[in-house]
């Protein structure tokens, strides 16, 4: 693997950890702000406007990824190794979010839909990913 | 585990950087197995240990946890 290689993967993985992050907190404020508020349109356009660009900035700004291909794995151990550690939290968060959902609100299902419980979790796993990633590759 | 990595890329007068160049690992290796948050293979372990001609024994050394 050459030096050019793992300078990317690094790179890629901290811009990854950062989008994660962003995309975590607009898809939280798209789920639960209405919650809150009773009110949904205006919050999920605005939300949806930031996150598609957003995620096209990360494409275009990123275009260094189309130079890793499609991988399941880093090829750096240490990378590779934070990566997998950073789905591990994200599978226990996910587990402890709706283990508490499900014993605290009966009644938040009344309320709330599919769609939005299905956002909020989506926006837990990605916040845990972006974080764990940050806090394990710390100095 | 502890390891002397950081003493001896010092003596060397080599930045994290460009040991990790050296031996194709990114800098995060080496600046988490130097505080010892990240225990390395032994494949890195070797590489670090000829890089400096030294053994994995002059690197890395138990401690009573381990």
């Amino acid at each position: 693997m050459s030096k050019q290689d793992i300078k990317t993967e690094e790179k890629f993985m901290s811009h990854n950890a950062w989008f994660s992050i962003f995309m975590g907190v607009t898809l939280l404020i798209i789920s639960v702000y209405p919650m809150l508020k009773q009110t949904s349109a205006p919050l999920l356009f605005i939300g949806g406007t930031a996150f598609l660009g957003s995620f096209f900035m990360f494409v275009i700004r990123g275009g260094f990824t189309w130079k890793l291909g499609y991988r399941l794995t880093y090829k750096d151990e240490f990378l590779n190794t934070i990566d997998t550690i950073a789905y591990k939290h994200v599978v226990l968060g996910l587990l402890f979010s709706m283990g508490a959902i499900f014993l605290l609100s009966d009644e938040l299902a009344l309320n709330v839909s599919h769609s939005m419980m299905a956002t909020f979790y989506l926006a837990l796993m990605c916040l845990i990913y972006g974080v764990s990633i940050l806090w394990q590759s710390r100095d | 585990m502890q390891n002397n990595i950081a003493k001896f890329r010092k003596d060397k007068g080599l930045s994290q950087q460009e040991l990790a160049d050296a031996i194709a690992v990114s800098r995060k290796t080496i600046s988490t197995v130097e505080t010892g948050r990240f225990i390395p293979s032994v494949i890195i372990a070797l590489k670090i240990a000829t890089h400096f001609e030294l053994s994995v024994e002059q690197l890395f050394t138990l401690d009573d946890n381990d």
